[in-house]
């Protein structure tokens, strides 16, 4: 059997899921001998940028004309594409505040010469085209990426955790940050599969994978409200890296 | 008239391009085009929060999320006038250190290593030179353990905090860390072996200023307030809070055409930079395997970054045991981070990225929410200085093939290691 072909994409982001797959320092060469890795252009000058592909790993959110011309390209070529990191599956931190005027902050920050760059409000991948897997995390686990591309090259969907961040705080016994000490811990409504990471550090949950799939938010705002944080600070929080997830 | 385009520059970080315009043999026109999207990060952390800045700023790089953390954590605390612990100085230089050996170790391998040895990635470069492949791919989990075990991630740290660390390490967790940099330390050795293989890179020379952090003791990336600008014959200092001089941002900002200059004249950051301005680090092992290389300072050709990163693998190697070592000595306190009292006012604060000085400047109200961020990143900084270089390759480049001028400007672009998602400062063109 003739190996899988793969390209590898980065759209805007902060290349941290591309990064990740670099870092399987360990079974790196053992991945570049099961796949065909045809196009990849953070690691190597020789791609094919048109042949079509089994698998298309694509990570960042669209925040240009040309990101989703690059994208419904790489969805062209590819039989299976799979959103890597929470930019690609939720938009990410760059969509935090969808109500502010574009135009205004592309002044702020860059500028009257700002106003002519190609720039769109920022979208996750799945609101331009279709997506077959998706991979959250900010950045991605290496564990789930490994098992995503064996599963895959297995002909099998790779399965995630369904359960919040505090099922695995839980399961470590860490006293709770929310309950116990009161700080604004987003652990119960976002998606596990980090092995509660921060929290076990003493550290409260951001949110960074997103919302986990039954993520009851007004009742946790509800009980941040009664530990006396503002309503609208929690809120915000809550929509940080995923605002399509989070509380309105 | 000819043009020469490098249309999506490969093995770099980010998106980018370079155009060269040359009429004869002189050149017209030189451009290192950006087209990263823009995410407009400094104006969407305005109301956070000062405990929720540094989570969401680390964001603009992953390569060096440990530089965007810790310098967005110092320039909170400089603003609220909180004191660190010695112990979280040392820990935070210690994961410093971390993400250098990692960036080097990626950059070195991964992405400047395969042009010298025509290869179009280190993967396909293992099937005949294993060795250094997986030289390169050891270092790089060394890097990566040091940043997991003291960060709490190899990405985006999450452990250091406002005031310190949230978990400071076990015993067992630095010995570990002892055991694997004494094995890093035979594998520095190797590194020096490797570059000095390489065939020469010898088509840019130019005269080129430095600007790096000062750095009185040891070779910190993260303490020390000044920065130091050299070129030969002339030297200044600045300090933090006067980082605009540095970066001429008003005429940035409003210009397609200007970049940062210093007096005029563009100028380079990174591995290159921190060891032409801090000459007092090249003592020992360093300054053996730097006449190995046949490095000379200051150098003319930026080719010469590479050769400066390989050194800073042993110089990094070589102070991160030493820290471990002192905290195994001493043994780690398990301190919590330094209370944070919140107040109006800015701090600004300057270190060492992997690729060169980062900047970030916050001004906070008197709730300890933030009003405005600036951040200026090494490859904003370094993008004048890029094409000024780029100018250099064409112009001595007279009579060659398009093809090597194309390779010479990748391999010049690649020297400086450009980290384009980084560069939320750069002057676009669209």
């Amino acid at each position: 059997m003739s190996k899988p072909t793969v390209g590898i994409f980065g759209l805007t982001g902060c290349a941290g899921d591309q990064l990740v797959i670099l870092d399987c320092e360990d079974q790196l060469l053992d991945l570049v001998s099961l796949i065909d890795i045809r196009d990849f252009l953070m690691a190597s000058s020789e791609n094919d940028d048109v042949c079509p592909l089994d698998i298309a790993l694509v990570e960042g959110a669209v925040l240009s004309n040309k990101d989703a011309e690059r994208l419904q390209a790489i969805r062209k070529r590819a039989k299976i594409l799979v959103a890597l990191g929470t930019c690609a599956v939720w938009a990410g931190v760059a969509a935090m505040d969808g109500s502010a005027d574009r135009r205004e902050r592309l002044v702020e920050v860059y500028g009257e010469t700002g106003l002519s760059y190609d720039s769109v409000p920022a979208q996750a991948l799945h609101e331009i085209v279709k997506v077959d897997l998706n991979v959250t995390g900010c950045p991605i686990e290496k564990d789930h990426f490994l098992a995503a591309v064996a599963n895959l090259l297995n002909g099998d969907a790779p399965i995630y955790p369904e359960y919040p961040v505090c099922t695995e705080c839980r399961m470590l016994e860490n006293n709770c940050l929310l309950i116990e000490r009161g700080e604004l811990c987003c652990g119960p409504i976002t998606a596990a599969g980090c092995k509660a990471r921060c929290p076990n550090l003493r550290v409260p949950c951001v949110g960074c994978r997103g919302p986990v799939g039954d993520a009851n938010s007004s009742s946790l705002l509800a009980k941040f409200e009664e530990k006396g944080f503002d309503r609208h600070d929690v809120a915000a929080r809550l929509r940080t890296f995923a605002p399509q997830g989070g509380a309105q | 008239m000819k043009t020469v385009v490098i249309e999506h520059l490969a093995r770099v970080e980010g998106h980018g391009g370079i155009t060269v315009e040359l009429q004869g043999d002189t050149v017209s026109d030189v451009r290192f085009d950006v087209f990263e999207g823009a995410r407009l990060l400094e104006s969407l952390v305005r109301g956070k929060r000062y405990d929720e800045v540094a989570p969401i700023l680390s964001r603009i790089c992953s390569i060096c999320s440990v530089a965007h953390s810790l310098t967005s954590l110092k320039a909170t605390e400089n603003a609220f006038g909180i004191r660190i612990s010695p112990q979280t100085e040392q820990l935070r230089e210690l994961l410093y250190k971390g993400e250098n050996i990692q960036s080097h170790a990626l950059h070195l391998f991964f992405l400047a290593l395969p042009d010298y040895l025509n290869r179009p990635s280190a993967t396909a470069l293992a099937a005949d030179k294993p060795d250094a492949v997986l030289l390169g791919l050891r270092l790089k989990k060394l890097g990566n353990l040091i940043q997991e075990t003291i960060g709490g991630r190899a990405i985006h740290p999450v452990n250091a905090v406002p005031g310190g660390f949230a978990t400071v390490p076990t015993l067992d967790q630095l010995i570990e860390l002892r055991n694997a940099l004494t094995e890093g330390m035979q594998d520095c050795v190797a590194v020096i072996d490797v570059m000095t293989s390489l065939p020469p890179a010898d088509f840019c020379h130019d005269h080129t200023v430095y600007a790096a952090l000062l750095s009185p003791n040891a070779d910190s990336y993260y303490a020390g307030d000044e920065v130091m600008v050299a070129s030969s014959g002339d030297r200044s200092i600045m300090r933090a809070a006067e980082y605009k001089k540095l970066t001429n941002e008003e005429s940035v900002l409003h210009s397609h055409a200007k970049h940062s200059t210093f007096r005029g004249r563009p100028f380079m950051v990174g591995a290159l930079a921190r060891l032409t301005v801090n000459p007092h680090r090249l003592t020992g092992n360093l300054a053996a395997a730097m006449e190995r290389l046949k490095l000379q300072l200051p150098a003319g050709n930026p080719m010469d970054n590479n050769k400066a990163q390989s050194l800073e693998l042993v110089s990094d190697v070589e102070r991160a045991s030493e820290i471990v070592e002192h905290l195994l000595q001493r043994g780690v306190q398990d301190e919590r981070p330094a209370e944070v009292h919140v107040r109006a006012g800015t701090g600004t604060a300057i270190t060492e990225a992997p690729r060169g000085l980062l900047i970030h400047c916050y001004t906070y109200d008197a709730d300890g929410r933030i009003m405005a961020a600036d951040v200026i990143t090494p490859t904003a900084l370094n993008a004048a200085s890029m094409e000024q270089h780029f100018r250099s390759v064409a112009e001595q480049s007279a009579g060659c093939e398009d093809a090597d001028i194309e390779k010479r400007l990748e391999m010049v672009a690649r020297a400086y290691d450009p980290c384009i998602s980084c560069s939320v400062h750069l002057v676009r063109r669209s």
